[in-house]
């Protein structure tokens, strides 16, 4: 079974920090991750807690603060650019979305990281069950741009093509090739589309 | 445990250290005040000055100056940098005896493009072993941020907006247009208050 030990970690070349990776991480090939410090909150017990996909940048300042039942999903030629991931649920980012700086995507508008220490055995994560149907929390569709400083809570869901606009905060769907923008935020509609 | 962290010191971290370690193009008043050294690591500007800063500014652990090589930031004297973000493609500049606080980004740019296939494009290029060369051009607009401005937490300042002298930004305010001189700015996106 897939555990989390901190002792017998796996390590990336260029770590300045010796906290090692979860073993439930998933790294893909040409992918970069700039510190496993990003797991410093990480208690994430799932079969996979992180998988990054290929060609994906996940820069200083990223931190998955996953709780045990957290999980998050990144497609490939993604950019997070020091964001700060805090859920216990499923985050589900597709290809070559864009997340600026500074930007917070939660479940709860008041979260803090998950407890680290103590996690009780009975509390691991029931495998397999329902695997494949689990739901994402929030959801970040392929190209979308957030910008930084926004926030994402609890049923965000950010269309193909979608844009948050820098500070914006979001708790419901933004549609394909729409813009959310503003606090409270109001949806408009994207002068420039897929053509 | 890595001994050189040992060795050198907490110095750096605490503005104690050698000032004259900072690329000749980083300009510093007398008595400059820079917490930590890697508030610089993100400088990649091939400007000279590429930062300014006028006498007496204080620069915090918070703030990050993170400029493209086209990037310049001039900061005038006696003002208070604790948190701001400098995201700069062009010219960003900060009058004298102003105060900017935690988590404040400045950003003089986008730094994507609206379009979504030219976006596809663009995020391929940054991808880690990616072309930069093949990124689509981006707009910049220089910030004028006027003397006495205060800048409050988490306020947004973007493209192209000019702040006139002594206006005050509250926390958390997204400022997209100009802000007259006196006014005081709240909300995202800001009104008048
Ligand atoms: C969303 C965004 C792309 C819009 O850019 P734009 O189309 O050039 O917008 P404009 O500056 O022409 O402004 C259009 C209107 O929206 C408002 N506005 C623009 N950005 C806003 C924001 N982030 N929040 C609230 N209002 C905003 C403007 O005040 C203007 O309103 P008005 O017509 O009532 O005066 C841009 O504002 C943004 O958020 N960019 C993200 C930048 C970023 O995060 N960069 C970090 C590097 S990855």
């Amino acid at each position: 079974m897939m555990r989390n030990h901190p002792a017998d970690h796996r390590q990336l070349e260029h770590d300045w920090y010796d906290g090692g990776l979860p073993d439930n991480v998933r790294l893909d090939e040409g992918c970069w991750l700039h510190s496993s410090y990003a797991f410093l909150h990480y208690a994430s017990q799932r079969p996979c807690g992180v998988s990054i996909g290929k060609a994906s940048g996940i820069y200083r300042g990223t931190f998955f603060n996953l709780g045990l039942q957290g999980e998050v999903r990144i497609g490939h030629y993604c950019t997070l650019r020091g964001v700060i991931i805090n859920t216990n649920g499923l985050v589900d980012i597709d290809d070559y979305a864009l997340i600026a700086h500074q930007v917070v995507i939660s479940d709860a508008a008041s979260a803090i990281p998950p407890a680290r220490s103590n996690r009780k055995e009975s509390e691991v994560a029931p495998e397999a069950a329902g695997e494949t149907t689990r739901q994402p929390t929030i959801r970040i569709g392929r190209n979308a741009w957030i910008g930084c400083g926004a926030v994402l809570l609890a049923g965000a869901d950010i269309g193909m093509d979608a844009i948050v606009a820098a500070g914006s905060s979001v708790n419901g769907p933004v549609p394909a090739g729409t813009l959310a923008i503003g606090n409270p935020y109001q949806l408009r509609p994207l002068k420039q589309q897929r053509s | 445990m890595s001994g050189t962290s040992a060795t050198i010191g907490y110095g750096h971290l605490r503005g104690d250290w050698d000032y004259g370690d900072l690329p000749a193009s980083i300009h510093l008043g007398q008595g400059c005040w820079i917490e930590r050294r890697d508030s610089f690591e993100r400088c990649r500007s091939q400007r000279d000055p590429a930062v300014l800063l006028g006498n007496r500014v204080q620069v915090y652990t918070w703030a990050t100056f993170n400029l493209e090589p086209t990037g310049q930031v001039e900061v005038g004297e006696d003002s208070i940098l604790v948190g701001p973000v400098f995201m700069c493609a062009d010219r960003i500049q900060v009058g004298k005896r102003v105060v900017i606080s935690y988590q404040v980004t400045l950003a003089d740019s986008d730094f994507h493009p609206m379009d979504p296939l030219l976006r596809e494009q663009d995020a391929r290029a940054v991808a880690p072993g990616g072309d930069l060369s093949k990124r689509p051009p981006y707009q910049s607009a220089p910030i004028v941020i006027g003397d006495d401005v205060w800048i409050g937490i988490g306020a947004l300042i973007l493209k192209g907006v000019r702040i006139g002298a002594g206006a005050r930004i509250g926390a958390g305010a997204v400022i997209s247009r100009d802000v007259p001189a006196g006014c005081v700015m709240e909300g995202n996106p800001a009104r008048p208050q």
